[in-house]
């Protein structure tokens, strides 16, 4: 069926504007400039426009913005997990989505990090102060420098990786400029089997380096709120796993909905199959989740010290009961869903994509009863008790923020093709290859990777001091940064692999 | 004929490709080995180097230790509750003392104003609240840029033109002692005249706190040595703004770290206690009365 539609330009629709495109595209650029004109309020007047106010005088410190740096934070890392266990367990049935993972996983660092700084108190010192001075001890510094570069220049490569074939592709039946521009992004990828079997040797043993990464960094997210004593309700152990399945939770649900809606517009060309198997999984993590959300309520209320059991109750009988009884309700009822298509056997495409609709509001509702009641409520000193007014400026930023990812959505819309054209059968993948060895290419590879993990381990040491008391700056300036480029030169590894070309396969042809 | 020199000379194609080819990878991988070396030696000379510097800083603080024969002074305070009458002057007085920023009646600035020094007023009295300074401080383990620390003297100051903004040592802080300029700061016009010219204003945007009046200790230290002599305990028992305007003398502050200060004596006494000492933050702020419980136990609503 879908081989019949040899053009993979006509098919997605490259470079051509629909009157549909052109009104999501102007939708977004007012959202953008609401976002903007919201965060000139802020900061002309300063964050006295938003709804947070000093904790323990009335109101709480950290709000919808932090609420959203987790929430998108957590996506990043649900897409790029997915496709990191495409990549190690070689899950065929979702090859088609990898593309969107990895694509939503470039999109929500860069919302996270427009989050953080809408957050902060004084941009231009954060962007200057951070990678100067970042500490390594502060569990921020994992949000930063893994959660955040992390994830975006880890899935950045992922994607590059991944669509080379298809530039490739693209390039030979293009002309003018986005011919040239597919033939750079494709990078001397020729279409030959020994460049894909590259490709997979690469993606699979980058994923395996990425995983303990994306574990590591999706729990420092979770360090920020679960390593305090002094902020009842957030001192659990639990905080870093379960913000790690949270995650999980969140970025695949949001897969499934980008999934369906590209079903929408490019006719089918999504399998099914895909779609019920992103169910399953996302009905294994809801329940892990339900259950820790049992053990956490179980511990907090049984013979937890009295504050703990004090924010416990008000979050579920409490003010913040709506919130709490959302979360519950919507992981309950899609995870029914979702047990119902799993033992069934049936596929049903809609009510997964309500259920995975439903996880992502119980994931910001869920994370919203994090955040906000241990501020309002959690006081060991006698406190007034405040509240969290959230005010239009806040939203309005959000707007922005939420609206700039759905602009560059829609631009790369029209650039890329949205599904690996090989799954959709506009590309074939050549089957037989020659193993063959290329000490130029192992050894190139091991040494950028050598080099990634030494700057690494200089950039830690350098900006750690982290155990001696009076600690305040890094040894060297700027060495946080160091650390940083060592995260991405060792992920740079993978392409230093798949760049190199086979060196003998002029001759070997000849000789045939 | 033909196919034989063809042969031979792709034999010779290829012996020399790969004598390029080996150059190359020689090339490669000395370079990466060089460079990793070097990244090596670069981290390995870094440690020395620190090393060294915090030889030279112990050599340094021996040879000052031998100099005076005295430990660094340890700052605390002691707050009476039962001599507390809740006049509101130690919160004015620090107000004053610290330039900090008024924020008026303004129904917006509700939960926005800064109070170094709160009085939250409990059931059964007045309990007074300036930074309680802690020894193991949560404040200065979280902050991303380092802008919060604990001093030499225990002082746990805060780098304004450090801060980001993004109070997460305000989130940390058990005791909400950490206060966030929310908006530009405010004062009357003619009330700029009075500025305390020894303490910055703080700009909007950023984290500040009781400092335990350092200024006022710096000042005194400059004195001390001019003098060239020690600091008595006579001369900081009412040191910070707070202590010196207290009418009933019920903050007192001193060197804990010396047994014979009033302030180490006060905090002796069976009366004494901290607030939420099970969190392990060792305030320095050390609060007396007769029923502490009343003070700490139940929340206001």
């Amino acid at each position: 069926m879908l081989s019949d539609r040899k053009d993979p330009i006509e098919f997605f629709r490259l470079m051509k504007i629909s009157w549909l495109w052109v009104l999501f595209v102007l939708l977004s650029i007012l959202g953008i400039a609401i976002g903007i004109s919201g965060y000139y309020l802020q900061l002309k007047y300063g964050e006295i426009v938003t709804g947070l106010r000093t904790p323990g005088a009335g109101g709480v410190a950290w709000g919808l913005y932090v609420v959203f740096i987790i929430f998108f934070a957590g996506i990043s890392f649900g897409g790029l997990s997915t496709s990191v266990a495409v990549r190690i367990f070689g899950i065929s049935e979702l090859k088609p989505i990898t593309r969107i993972a990895e694509f939503i996983s470039i999109i929500s660092p860069i919302l996270a990090v427009m989050c953080v700084l809408s957050d902060q108190g004084r941009v231009i010192s954060a962007l200057i102060n951070l990678p100067r001075y970042a500490r390594i001890a502060s569990p921020m510094f994992g949000t930063f420098s893994m959660a955040i570069s992390g994830y975006l220049f880890a899935s950045l490569i992922y994607f590059f990786l991944s669509t080379r074939s298809d530039a490739y592709e693209l390039s030979r039946k293009t002309k003018g400029i986005m011919k040239i521009i597919y033939k750079i992004w494709a990078s001397g990828f020729k279409g030959t089997p020994e460049d894909f079997e590259r490709h997979s040797k690469a993606s699979f043993w980058f994923a395996i380096f990425i995983l303990p990464m994306l574990v590591i960094a999706s729990s420092t997210l979770g360090f920020i709120f679960g390593l305090h004593s002094g902020r009842p309700g957030w001192f659990s152990a639990l905080q870093a796993p379960s913000f790690v399945i949270m995650a999980g939770i969140s970025g695949i649900g949001l897969i499934i909905i980008f999934a369906y809606i590209l079903n929408k517009i490019y006719k089918d060309s999504i399998p099914s199959e895909a779609i019920r198997t992103l169910g399953n999984i996302l009905m294994f993590l809801t329940i892990t989740y339900i259950y820790l959300m049992i053990v956490e309520e179980l511990t907090s209320n049984y013979a937890a010290p009295k504050k703990d059991r004090e924010i416990a109750h008000i979050i579920v009988f409490g003010t913040y009961a709506p919130y709490f009884w959302i979360t519950v309700i919507s992981l309950v009822i899609s995870f029914l869903i979702l047990f119902y298509q799993f033992s069934s056997g049936k596929i049903l495409s809609g009510p997964t994509v309500i259920s995975a609709l439903l996880v992502n509001i119980a994931a910001f509702t869920k994370r919203f009863v994090l955040v906000v009641p241990s501020q309002t409520h959690g006081f060991f000193l006698p406190y007034p008790k405040g509240q969290y007014n959230i005010t239009a400026v806040e939203i309005m930023v959000l707007i922005g923020i939420a609206s700039f990812g759905l602009l560059i959505f829609l631009l790369f819309a029209k650039v890329f093709p949205l599904i690996p054209l090989e799954t959709v059968g506009l590309a074939e993948t050549p089957r037989t290859f020659q193993k063959k060895k290329n000490i130029l290419r192992t050894s190139a590879t091991l040494g950028t990777l050598l080099v990634g993990i030494s700057l690494m381990i200089v950039g830690f040491i350098s900006s750690a001091r982290a155990f001696t008391k009076y600690y305040l700056d890094p040894v060297i300036p700027f060495a946080p940064v160091v650390f940083i480029i060592g995260v991405i030169v060792s992920f740079l590894s993978a392409v230093v692999y798949e760049i190199i070309p086979e060196r003998n396969t002029q001759s070997s042809s000849s000789e045939r | 004929m033909i196919k034989d020199k063809t042969k031979n000379e792709m034999i010779e194609d290829s012996t020399k490709d790969n004598r390029k080819d080996k150059r190359k990878i020689i090339g490669f991988i000395g370079s990466f080995v060089a460079l990793a070396f070097g990244s090596s030696l670069i981290s390995s000379a870094l440690g020395f180097l620190t090393r060294k510097d915090e030889n030279k800083k112990q050599n340094r603080d021996k040879n000052k230790k031998q100099n005076r024969d005295k430990k660094r002074p340890k700052w605390a305070m002691v707050i009476d509750l039962d001599l507390c009458t809740g006049c509101g002057g130690c919160a004015i007085a620090c107000k004053v003392e610290n330039n900090v920023p008024f924020t008026g009646d303004d129904e917006k600035m509700f939960g926005a104003e800064i109070s170094w020094m709160t009085i939250l007023e409990t059931e059964k009295g007045f309990l007074p609240l300036p930074c309680f300074h802690c020894d193991n401080p949560p404040c200065t383990k979280v902050c991303p840029v380092g802008a919060t620390y604990i001093n030499e003297e225990g002082i746990v100051m805060q780098i304004w033109d450090r801060c980001i903004g993004c109070r997460y040592c305000q989130v940390a802080c058990p005791y909400e002692r950490k206060y966030f300029v929310w908006t530009k700061p405010h004062w009357p016009e003619t009330y700029k005249q009075w500025f305390n010219p020894d303490v910055a204003t703080r700009p909007k945007g950023v984290v500040e706190k009781c400092t335990f009046c350092a200024h006022r200790l710096r000042k005194l230290k400059e004195k001390v040595k001019d003098e060239d002599r020690e600091i008595k305990d006579e001369e900081v028992r009412y040191l910070p703004a707070c202590a010196e305007t207290c009418p009933t003398r019920a903050i007192v502050f001193g060197d804990i770290s010396n047994p014979e200060s009033i302030v180490s004596q006060l905090a002796k006494s069976p009366r004494a206690f901290r607030i939420e000492e099970n969190l392990g933050t060792e305030p320095k702020v050390i609060y007396l009365a007769k029923e502490k419980r009343k003070y700490i136990t139940e929340g206001g609503e």
